[in-house]
């Protein structure tokens, strides 16, 4: 039946999605490995090699290590908090009253907005002039105002609390819809052995999220690692460098200042760092998906 | 187990923001042979808006019937981007407006040579210094750019201060405002501009007015002088509007937008910006009476505004239509057009013999632009001035917030530069 003639149409028909692929990503990937190897600059007529020097200079490079930080501590801040309360709400919505269905859709909302839209809004929430919304709540309960967006240490809190706003509500559809496909006879049985709420949700309701959670928190991950709009909207890697990320880094260095080559090297890095923590994620999740079987 | 591996590998290299990929979609437009009929489409890419541009436009509109300029705003912060990547894949639109990166634009052969054509010789010197490459020309200037600080007159009456003469006076009235619980100046320090350019005001003012050090600029550019050294007085002599907390750090919170709007609706007697803000204020507020004075020295003096020839047009050397796009500059060349380009943006002309009045906001800059005190080193002689200046401004952010001193600023500075150096030869 699957002979390998049958193969080789199937082959065919995948073949122009093939191309367009290879031509626009494994192409310019292969590219980028090769000029972070050189000195390539839009201001430079002759291309040269330079061995491993852009990557020397990137680790000497203070402010790009702090983009590779940043988005580091952004990525996985996000990954957890976004996923803790995704299961959560999914958990305590996964009802049919009227009452549930519209804090779902109230929760969902954000993630219809364009996050520009959403940082640009939350830019003049968080602001530190006198009609930024955030400090005039505070102070009318008597605490005192806070910078916010212009404080290095809490500049970059600030962007992830307004991502895991925006987000969470996108998971917790999906993890509403991995709980309704748990066999509910489960439940039962855990009744009959007389389980409380939380030892049901610890041992049935959990591990069986197995499918939802590999997917939305390879998503968070991913996501978190290019993180780029949100902070062009909100901080524009500000103060300083205190919310640069690797992508505001490489678009800065690589147009603006025509470092393209260091822009590739850097982009060599992303995918390496990019690399190695989906590993360490799958990893875990093998390890989860293991368990259940 | 592999096939997984295989498929994660090929969903990872997706993700790589592929630098080579931003190929841009658009290259010159416009059919037909340019005969003369026939209406060429001109695209013109600037990062200056087009309501800064609005009275020029209508007149390149009805003086050249045959051409039509298709306006292409693309901001500041990402216009070397996207004019890069589209240089670099041999497209780019047919006439571009070039700032501090002209030189570079020019060594890499992007920009067509204007030196033997006979409009480019109506300009002063000073005006073609910053687009000569080589004994090339390789743009000419638009209407020069200047910056100062603006002050609210009638706050300044109310409190009974007067226009600061020097630097310890511009301290001496913040305070006695501040007294009075008016906030003395607002600042979106969000962005690294505004410190940049008002520490550079005090430069020009200690450093740049001192004719020995007229060879300082070109000495930086080949890495044998240090802003370090050179600036450091300045500097710190700037940096006490910090000591004194007239500059706070909540400012770091404060976009250029939000920083307009406190002082456009008077919370705040001074604003550090340039004549593009002039009508968003007035907007915001007609009934304000706003006047701006140059950046104060530490001795009595004119004073100093940032600025200089700031921007100009410079022609694709790739373009299709370079007869037409001759034509454009060669009409910019005039006195009407640039008296055009100054009503809706002010600022002093380099076409020899044309005299711009620049209105009363302008009154107590007067004697500094007689004087002839407007410098921006970084748009004027640096070879790559913006990055520099970026790196220096986000540096100067950190001392706001109190982790930097001025110095690490100016090494920071330092550094991109040698970086550069290092890099784009």
């Amino acid at each position: 039946m699957y002979n390998k003639n049958r193969q080789r149409v199937f082959m065919l028909m995948i073949l122009p999605t093939f191309i367009g692929f290879f031509i626009l990503y494994i192409v310019p990937t292969a590219m980028s490995f090769f000029y972070s190897l050189t000195n390539w600059s839009v201001y430079n007529a002759d291309l040269q090699f330079v061995g491993l020097d852009n990557f020397r200079m990137l680790f000497e490079d203070s402010k790009t290590l702090a983009g590779i930080k940043n988005t580091i501590i952004y990525a996985l801040i996000t990954l957890v908090v976004q996923n803790a309360i995704a299961i959560i709400l999914a958990v305590f919505l996964d009802k049919k009253s009227k009452s549930a269905n519209f804090v779902k859709s109230l929760v969902f909302l954000p993630a219809v907005l364009s996050i520009l839209v959403v940082g640009f809004l939350f830019q003049y929430i968080m602001t530190s002039a006198d009609y930024g919304l955030l400090n005039n709540i505070i102070q009318f309960f008597g605490g005192d105002p806070v910078n916010w967006l212009g404080d290095k240490d809490i500049a970059l809190y600030s962007v992830i609390a307004t991502q895991v706003w925006q987000w969470s509500g996108w998971l917790m559809v999906i993890y509403i819809a991995n709980l309704k496909s748990i066999d509910s006879a489960l439940y039962e049985a855990a009744d009959i052995d007389g389980a409380s709420k939380m030892k049901k949700f610890f041992k049935i309701t959990l591990p069986l999220l197995y499918p939802a959670a590999s997917f939305n928190i390879l998503l968070s991950l991913i996501n978190g690692m290019k993180v780029f709009d949100v902070i062009l909207a909100m901080t524009q890697g500000g103060p300083g460098y205190a919310t640069e990320t690797i992508m505001t880094t490489l678009i800065r260095e690589g147009f603006n200042s025509g470092r393209n080559a260091y822009a590739s090297a850097l982009g060599v890095v992303f995918f390496i760092a990019v690399f190695i923590l989906s590993r360490i994620v799958i990893t875990f999740l093998n390890k989860w998906e293991r368990k259940l079987s | 187990m592999k096939k997984k591996t295989i498929a994660f590998l090929l969903s990872m290299i997706m993700l790589v923001g592929t630098l080579i990929g931003c190929s841009n979609e658009s290259g010159s437009e416009g059919e037909g042979s340019g005969s003369e009929d026939e209406v060429v489409k001109l695209r013109m890419m600037a990062y200056n808006p087009e309501s800064t541009r609005t009275t020029y436009l209508q007149m390149l509109d009805e003086k050249l019937p045959n051409i039509e300029i298709e306006f292409e705003f693309v901001a500041l912060d990402n216009f070397n981007n996207v004019l890069n990547a589209q240089l670099q894949a041999g497209e780019g639109p047919d006439i571009i407006e070039v700032g501090g990166e002209a030189k570079l634009l020019a060594k890499a052969n992007y920009l067509l040579d204007l030196s033997d054509k006979d409009f480019t010789s109506k300009y002063v010197d000073a005006g073609l210094k910053p687009y000569s490459v080589d004994g090339g020309i390789y743009a000419t200037p638009l209407q020069s750019w200047f910056e100062g600080i603006f002050y609210n007159k009638t706050i300044f009456e109310e409190n009974g201060v007067e226009v600061p003469k020097t630097w310890d006076e511009l301290i001496a009235i913040s305070k006695k405002l501040a007294e009075n619980g008016v906030k003395p100046q607002t600042m979106g320090a969000q962005s690294w501009e505004p410190m940049m350019k008002q520490s550079i005001g005090l430069v020009n003012n200690e450093f740049y007015a001192d004719e020995a050090n007229s060879d300082f600029d070109n000495k930086f550019n080949e890495g044998e002088a240090k802003l370090a050294e050179a600036w450091l007085p300045a500097v710190k002599e700037w940096s006490k509007i910090i000591d004194e907390e007239i500059l706070t750090d909540d400012m770091l919170g404060l976009s250029y937008d939000q920083a307009l709007d406190q002082f456009a609706t008077g919370k705040a007697a001074m604003w550090e910006s340039g004549p593009w803000a002039v009508p968003t204020i007035l907007e915001k507020n007609p009934d304000i009476e706003i006047g701006m004075f140059p950046i104060p020295g530490t001795e009595e003096g004119p004073g100093w505004l940032i600025g200089g020839p700031g921007s100009a047009l410079a022609i694709n050397a790739n373009s299709d239509y370079i007869d037409e796009a001759i034509q454009v500059l060669e009409l910019t060349a005039t006195e009407e057009a640039q008296l055009a380009l100054v009503e809706d943006n002010a600022g002093s002309s380099f076409l020899e013999g044309v005299e711009v009045d620049l209105g009363e906001i302008y009154t107590d800059s007067e004697e500094a632009f007689k004087a002839g005190n407007v410098y921006a080193p970084w748009t004027a002689v640096w070879t790559s001035g913006n990055p520099i200046v970026q790196s220096y401004g986000k540096s100067l952010q950190e001392v706001l917030a109190g982790t930097k001193t001025v110095k690490e600023a100016l090494q920071d500075a330092d550094e991109t530069n040698d970086n550069l150096r290092q890099t784009l030869n």
